[in-house]
């Protein structure tokens, strides 16, 4: 009969379980959920939305790999978050955008801004978020050829130039809700175009328990409310502004991103809300249609002070805690 | 609003199969051991002090070890036997002062702690709780006593029963309602008198909603007890949380439930009370849960307390397969140990085997800010936080973040996804800010 002598029995500290949710289980989650547009696009776009995937994907993690090895730091990326970062670039620009183009963004997501700062965890920014807002603003000509998809490909003015710069009107350019929200006969970002398919991606997501259901729920709601507002309560104005551009793609999958947003739970809060004035504020203001990206990016530098100053008070004091910046 | 946040923890390894060991069988009496120990340190506060020599004989149901002191406890030995030896004797704390008795099987019985007089007075039995060395049975080990005596000034209208019994494997509180659910009642009874109570919750988890039955006969029409039903969560059974949870009423930093006017209480402390004042007996035996996969036939034991754990694994059947830790407690927050000898204490309610793989320790990984963390923390830290304080030598920081509020549940080490020892810097943490507070 076994004895407890034989046994070697270990005696590290409580607790002594430990949840199978990992890094790499909660970033294979995501990618998961990103297979969903991922098919959308290859369905409305053509076979072309894969391979921008997988160029996007394999830059990004050959980049990621490049330079741990080349700093002689631990080689991490079978944690798979570059993985997402590729993904997302190649869901974020038009399927006419040449494949360098995904390169020059992966390299700008991985290296310029996950890995100078310090890599997975340490980056202020959002890779994806950052690379496609490098990309729109030297690269414009390249990845803002939209196409409405089917064989004669035709190029169209984005919904968002018709609504944007303090217009409180919708064109008769701007396509229907309906199509919108399927995502049919729309051009627009391979990945962002089927709103209903993002949903069902969220809807994932929310039930692995893998991001917080209130940031794109407060994101959009903001936009929401303001837009509604600012148009004269007009349900078809708001609804445009919603289901328009990238708000709702980049809502789900980019303002979640754990790294470059809020930590506390009131932070998150106030990240969303802001990120959605932002949003609404850089479409009508500027009339520049990636408000979205600009948007979460400076949310994204400013989250270290909202959460120093919206940490939980805790439990049996009056108080928050006065807490030092953390990043 | 903590429910919900606390949702995630259950997901993994943490599930409820493994109550499933031992919910459904009885409880049954311990073989006797030949060795009984009984540490100083069974409770929290000073430790006891031995009043019997080496040699003596001595009876069952006798005093042994005197407590020191307000916050202490007396130690009444489970058998009758002779003292063998007092030494040092491995404990779940390490070793400590011991005193060894050799078991003659008689049982001999020592006189009980008072003659059974009608009209016991609030003192009375106040005074028999605190004679028969009664400790938080739970685990915490805080000796009841001093739970029961507030401060001047302070009144006392709330009255928790705590049958939340959240630590992964232990289903001893759970059989103890449901086969002592009469003498429970009893001992809350006992407890009604001693303050005009206004509000008293019996707080169980919906996961043994089988026991609710038994309770409910037991309480009759009694009105002023009632029953709470919990969402299954670790850690629901938390003093600090049950209160928040029961009456919306927040424990100040550092101090206890009665500065909320709160007496938060083990069901089987509160079986102990029955037993010291309806029937004169000292604190000599408890449940104690035995379980794991490495365990061939695990068991809910009437254990006398001072038995050593070897008694009882062998009273299971040994082991089927090897196991990787041996607890004083629960996977959550128990100790481990690593000797048979060690002894079933006033709060041991479980011991728990886990198998060799669920040992390993995963490499650690840089922190991603997913917030698990704190969204896990029963009283709201953010635990990466005061460890990464910590890890950079900012002790004050870390004190600034609450580390000294801690409970030491293990929510945050156990759902980190990056295997950081968020827990083990936070206690590193604490004893540092102890020790200064100690040198100044």
């Amino acid at each position: 009969m076994m004895s407890l002598q034989d046994m070697k029995l270990n005696v590290r500290a409580s607790p002594h379980l430990k949840s199978h949710r990992k890094t790499d289980w909660m970033m294979k989650q995501v990618i998961i959920a990103l297979l969903l547009p991922l098919m959308a696009a290859i369905y409305f776009f053509g076979i072309k939305s894969l391979g921008l995937v997988l160029v996007g994907v394999a830059s990004s993690v050959l980049f990621e790999y490049s330079f741990q090895k080349f700093r002689d730091q631990p080689v991490r990326i079978n944690d798979y978050s570059a993985v997402i970062t590729g993904m997302l670039i190649g869901l974020s620009v038009p399927v006419t955008a040449p494949y360098w183009t995904i390169i020059i963004g992966s390299f700008f997501a991985i290296v310029i801004i996950k890995q100078l700062p310090g890599g997975i965890g340490r980056n202020m920014f959002n890779p994806a978020v950052g690379a496609r807002v490098m990309l729109k603003v030297f690269f414009s000509p390249w990845i803002t050829n939209w196409v409405t998809p089917g064989t004669d490909a035709v190029s169209t003015a984005t919904p968002l130039e018709s609504i944007g710069h303090f217009s409180t009107t919708i064109s008769k350019d701007v396509p229907g809700l309906f199509e919108l929200f399927l995502g049919v006969n729309l051009g627009g970002n391979i990945g962002e175009t089927s709103k209903l398919i993002i949903i069902l991606a969220f809807i994932y997501l929310v039930v692995r328990g893998v991001i917080n259901m209130k940031i794109p729920l407060l994101y959009v709601g903001t936009v929401a409310v303001i837009s509604s507002i600012y148009g004269g309560f007009s349900f078809d104005y708001m609804m445009t502004h919603v289901l328009s551009g990238t708000l709702i793609f980049a809502a789900v999958f980019m303002a979640t991103d754990y790294t470059s947003g809020a930590l506390t739970p009131d932070g998150k809060t106030i990240f969303a809300i802001c990120a959605g004035f932002l949003t609404i504020a850089i479409r009508l203001i500027f009339n520049f249609p990636g408000g979205v990206g600009f948007a979460i990016l400076i949310m994204n530098a400013l989250s270290p002070v909202i959460d120093k100053y919206l940490a939980p008070r805790i439990y049996g004091h009056k108080k928050r805690p006065k807490v030092a910046l953390v990043k | 609003m903590l429910n919900m946040k606390l949702k995630y923890s259950r997901q993994g390894a943490y599930t409820e199969e493994r109550k499933s060991r031992t919910e459904k069988k009885p409880i049954i009496k311990a073989p006797q051991s030949k060795t009984m120990i009984y540490p100083m340190n069974m409770h929290i506060g000073a430790p006891a002090e031995p009043i019997i020599e080496v040699g003596d004989d001595v009876n069952m149901g006798q005093l042994i070890a005197e407590k020191k002191g307000f916050v202490s406890a007396n130690i009444y030995s489970s058998v009758s036997g002779t003292v063998e030896v007092i030494q040092e004797m491995m404990t779940m704390h390490g070793p400590h002062l011991a005193i060894v008795i050799k078991n003659d099987f008689k049982d001999t019985p020592a006189p009980a702690l008072t003659s059974t007089q009608e009209d016991l007075t609030s003192q009375d039995k106040l005074s028999l709780i605190e004679q028969a060395g009664i400790a938080g049975m739970g685990g915490a080990t805080f000796p009841t006593h001093v739970k029961l005596s507030p401060p001047k000034g302070k009144s006392i209208d709330t009255l928790i029963i705590n049958g939340a019994e959240c630590e992964t494997y232990s289903t001893a509180d759970h059989r103890l309602m449901i086969e002592s659910a009469e003498e429970i009642v009893a001992g809350i009874k006992e407890l009604l008198t001693l303050f005009p109570i206004k509000q008293t919750y019996i707080a169980i988890e919906t996961n043994v909603h089988d026991s609710v039955a038994a309770l409910k006969h037991a309480i009759g029409d009694d009105k002023r007890i009632q029953i709470k039903e919990l969402e299954t969560i670790y850690p629901q059974g938390a003093e600090k949380r049950l209160i928040k949870t029961l009456v919306n009423r927040e424990v100040p930093s550092g101090g206890l439930p009665l500065d909320v006017h709160t007496i938060v209480a083990n069901v089987s402390t509160v079986r102990a009370v029955y037993l010291a004042i309806q029937k004169g007996l000292p604190l000599m035996d408890r449940v104690t849960t035995v379980t794991g996969e490495p365990i061939k036939d695990p068991q809910n034991f009437r254990v006398r307390i001072g038995t050593p754990v070897q008694v009882l694994i062998d009273a299971c059947g040994g082991f089927v397969e090897k196991t990787g830790k041996m607890l004083h407690g629960g996977p959550m927050m128990g100790k481990p140990i690593t000797s048979g000898q060690v002894p079933i204490t006033k709060g041991t309610s479980v011991i728990s085997f886990l198998p060799k793989e669920e040992v390993k320790v995963d490499e650690r990984t840089p922190c991603i800010k997913c917030a698990e963390c704190l969204n896990v923390c029963p009283v709201n830290l953010q635990p990466v936080l005061i460890s990464n304080a910590y890890e950079q030598g900012d002790i004050d920081a870390a004190e600034r973040l609450g580390a000294m509020d801690c409970i030491d549940c293990g929510n945050c080490s156990y759902i980190c996804p990056a295997n950081i020892p968020l827990l083990d810097n936070i206690r590193q943490a604490k004893t540092e800010i102890k020790a200064r507070k100690e040198q100044s």
